[in-house]
């Protein structure tokens, strides 16, 4: 396409006032990036204390308790981004529901309205739309803060729970939605499940593996054709080459899992790291520009001091594990054994010493290339260190396959990266054809992670059955929440709506200068968040049955507090449905990890206070460096 | 000779007993720029709130194109052709470039019942629309809160002419800005006259107006100093009846013998 070029073309020229941003600074700038990477590093915390945190026991359940969090996070997200919150959501999912209930019920003189549940529920519906409805109204025309507002609905709902549970089944738990018609056909789109052990899958480890390996494979040369310059004409050697080491990846696969001895293992671990390492190469050699000027080894004091601090700590973290002895387990500070203040020591100081040791690359990548490549080797050889001190110092077995080999993995990752950024030329400026290829790999590795993960948790195998897997159930309404999610998501950011709710939440007089309708929209905004607590209502409905009259009552703090730590401003504006996801999983991971490492859950909340606290500072920071990046 | 653009007969505004304004005449042709000059409290903007359809004038008439026009609310005014950028309230500013220059009119493709955006096209054309105002904006991604006030400016400008205004009223667009953003909004300024919209320039800097307007007219408390087309002033009668001529006289002597 002779367009394609042109863009190029002016892409290149029309610059010189912008400094081109790379691609982890463009990931940056997204709202929810810190939220993504904070849920990450908690996930990892908490598989590592706790054995079955990381089976699909504990995704499952880390799912379900974020499913009704998370539609409620997102649908508030989307409000707070409009610039108004909502107290009364938290109430109004279980008034909902017991208004389902009711609806429902038949008891005869005094309770319940008996009716089908086809017809309740659009009816439960309607009134939720209608708390919405009013909601919005009410804040708009008094042009009253809606804190004030929607906290006066929300004792209006609390009490009128308490009220007409009373008045009707003279209870205050309105139960047995399982007694009412059309029970068996809505049972199953809010509350069936799917039970893993009954799902057997013979060659779902090929597909995981498959998913995963391949997928991450993308995902690395997407963030290739991101950063590199690319050729005007392709090297055919190169493809060449890449596709030898294709082949050698397999080969080593297929020697790993033929033999079972150490021998074997390393000859595969060998030939699969070459084949990488070469691969990679070959990958750069066939589709970007070389370096014309390689340029000398250049080592500042800046470069240095972060490189021999990070050394430092990452010594300290390994002596400190090595001296302390890992036999004793007695408690001599709160939860900690002297084993865990071990465990503690060697990960603050390595991930510290291995921190220090990204920013002397990044100081010593505004030198030349070849002091970055340096300093890449560096780092990969001590991650490979780290690697092989964990498999040499841990006792369970978790850390010696799990953790060995993911560090093996980013260590391997740091060296091809080393390798191939000294080779070949920096892109300094826009390509939108590199930057559509590089966007579809990205995509494709995704989704083929994704899809790897997902066949995992959804299915088990007959070996695993055998070794005895404790059952793990998947409840439809993680379909729910990711529907609301995604659907969410595509409003914001692609629809007159999304642009709307930005606009009213960021300068609501500028918005309705233009001609956006400021009411109208925060009003449809209220009814998204009643709609969603409507939503919710119906599922807790459906998976408890019987309903207290406080179901609900407070929860709205913590779905503001899954708003916030997803990157959304308490002040509207700025932020992101997928990050109130992301921050109600995070919470949900905290819920179910506590419990789960044996601690007592009354420090949950501590948890929670934290990792408030902390998002909200780490969001800040992240913006302002976006915003100044820019 | 055709009709002025927008015509404004002898326009009064009332707050219960007091005088806002009091029978202001001007008119703007497309293709010239009319400054209102005034100084705080002269009436600006009153007389802004009546063109862009905020208020209602008390008395007189507004003409568009020789046709009598009545302003029933900011929207009718806009689609009537009139557009008012404000000084502040012109963007959001956390939102991008491409997203403020469409906002609450974006173009939209559709399949079924569902609408989205059409954010290639958005993207494409809020590029070339700030082109033709002569600033190269490579990223429209980026949010306007990064840009500075002149910029800022000069995408509301691009904005109005995009969607078809025919009167551009510019409320003090200079009065926040340093020497140099000054004049790179005057120039956008110029780059919208040139596109053949009407511009009414409302400011309180006589040296700001001198440059770029055809057409003065001078408010001070309430009432019209004169309407003067551009070769029946000088740029010093400007600046004294500006200043408050006799008044400054009187300050002057008043300091002098304290």
């Amino acid at each position: 396409m002779s367009d394609e070029n042109s863009t190029a073309v002016a892409d290149a020229t029309s610059d010189e006032r912008l400094a081109y941003r790379g691609v982890f600074q463009r990931l940056l700038v997204r709202p929810e990036i810190g939220a993504i990477i904070g849920a990450i590093a908690i996930w990892i915390f908490f598989w590592a204390v706790s054995v079955p945190f990381g089976t699909a026991g504990g995704a499952s359940n880390i799912l379900d308790l974020s499913a009704t969090l998370g539609i409620m996070a997102v649908a508030v997200s989307m409000l707070m981004i409009g610039g108004e919150f909502d107290l009364s959501s938290g109430a109004a999912t279980g008034a909902l529901g017991i208004a389902t209930i009711l609806l429902v019920k038949d008891t005869g003189a005094l309770g319940g309205a008996g009716l089908n549940m086809s017809i309740a529920i659009p009816l439960s519906l309607a009134l939720a739309l209608f708390i919405g409805w009013f909601n919005g109204t009410m804040v708009e025309r008094t042009s009253l803060p809606s804190f004030i507002v929607t906290l006066g609905t929300f004792f209006i709902l609390k009490g009128a729970k308490l009220g007409i549970s009373k008045l009707v089944v003279d209870q205050i738990q309105v139960g047995r939605i399982d007694e009412g018609a059309g029970y068996s056909f809505w049972r199953k789109i809010f509350a069936s499940e799917w039970q893993r052990n009954d799902h057997q899958f013979g060659s779902r480890d090929f597909f995981y593996t498959l998913g995963i390996v391949g997928g991450f494979a993308l995902l690395v040369l997407a963030v290739h054709e991101y950063n590199y310059a690319r050729r005007k004409v392709l090297n055919n050697a190169g493809a060449a080459l890449t596709a030898v080491a294709f082949a050698g990846g397999i080969a080593g696969i297929v020697i790993l899992h033929a033999t079972d001895n150490t021998g074997g293992n390393y000859l595969g671990g060998i030939v699969i790291a070459v084949s990488t390492l070469v691969g990679l190469f070959g990958f750069g050699w066939w589709r970007f520009e070389p370096v014309a000027q390689r340029g000398n080894l250049h080592i500042d004091q800046q470069v240095s001091k972060s490189f021999g601090l990070g050394l430092g700590l990452v010594a300290l973290g390994a002596i400190s594990a090595v001296t302390l002895d890992s036999a004793s387990s007695s408690d001599f500070f709160l939860l900690i054994t002297e084993q865990g203040l071990r465990a503690m020591l060697f990960v603050g100081l390595t991930s510290a010493g291995i921190t220090f040791m990204i920013i002397g690359v990044r100081q010593a990548s505004t030198t030349n290339p070849l002091t970055k490549s340096t300093g890449l080797a560096v780092l990969a050889t001590t991650i490979a260190a780290i690697a092989f001190l964990v498999r040499s110092e841990s006792a369970s077995p978790k850390f010696r396959g799990a953790a060995f080999s993911l560090l093996l993995v980013g260590a391997l990752l740091a060296l091809s990266w080393a390798v191939t950024s000294s080779c070949f030329e920096e892109r300094r400026f826009a390509h939108t054809a590199a930057d559509n290829t590089g966007r579809l790999l990205a995509l494709v590795g995704s989704l083929m992670v994704l899809g790897g993960a997902v066949v995992r948790l959804l299915f088990t195998t007959a070996a695993e059955i055998e070794r005895g897997i404790s059952p793990a159930k998947f409840s439809v309404r993680i379909v729910w929440f990711l529907s609301v999610a995604g659907v969410a998501t595509w409003v914001l950011g692609r629809t007159k709506f999304g642009s709307w709710t930005f606009a009213v939440g960021g300068n609501k007089d500028a918005a309705r200068q233009v001609g956006v309708p400021a009411a109208r929209t925060k009003t449809q905004l209220f009814m998204i968040v009643s709609s969603a607590a409507w939503l919710v209502g119906l599922l807790l409905a459906f998976r408890l049955n019987t309903l207290q009259s406080g179901t609900g009552d407070g929860l709205e703090f913590e779905y503001i507090i899954a708003a916030v730590v997803g990157g959304t401003m308490l002040t509207g504006g700025y932020g992101s449905a997928f990050g109130g996801a992301i921050g109600a999983v995070i919470m949900a991971i905290s819920k179910a990890g506590i419990p789960f490492s044996g601690w007592n859950s009354d420090w949950r909340f501590v948890f929670l206070g934290g990792i408030l606290l902390l998002a909200v500072i780490a969001n800040n920071f992240i913006r302002d460096k976006a915003e100044a990046s820019r | 000779m055709t009709a002025p653009t927008l015509e404004i007969e002898n326009i009064s505004k009332f707050y219960g007993n007091i005088n806002a304004l009091q029978d202001i005449t001007t008119s703007v042709d497309a293709g010239k720029v009319t400054c209102v000059l005034g100084d705080n409290g002269a009436g600006k903007s009153t007389f802004i709130k009546i063109l862009a359809g905020a208020h209602k004038q008390s008395e007189g008439t507004i003409r568009m194109d020789g046709e009598e026009v009545n302003f029933n609310s900011p929207r009718d005014a806009l689609a009537k052709g009139i557009a008012t950028v404000y000084q502040d309230l012109a963007m959001v500013p956390l939102m991008s470039v491409w997203r403020n220059f469409f906002l609450g009119a974006e173009p939209t493709k559709s399949f079924g019942p569902f609408k989205w955006i059409d954010v290639d096209t958005a993207k494409r054309v809020a590029k070339e629309e700030m082109a033709k105002m002569g600033i190269d904006i490579r990223d429209t991604e980026q949010p306007v809160g990064t840009l500075s006030g002149g910029e800022r400016q000069s995408v509301a400008i691009a904005r109005a002419a995009y969607f078809g205004a025919k009167v551009l009223i510019l409320d003090e667009p200079t009065s926040a800005l340093g020497v140099k953003q000054s004049g790179v909004v005057l120039k956008y300024i110029v780059a919208a006259r040139q596109r053949g919209l009407a511009v009414i320039f409302i400011t309180h800097n006589p040296h700001h107006a001198w440059p770029v307007g055809d057409r003065f007219m001078i408010l001070n408390r309430g009432r019209s100093l004169g309407n003067f087309a551009k070769d029946e002033i000088t740029r010093d009668e400007l600046v004294t009846m500006m200043a408050g001529g006799a008044e400054l006289e009187e300050l002057t002597h008043e300091l002098e013998s304290a």
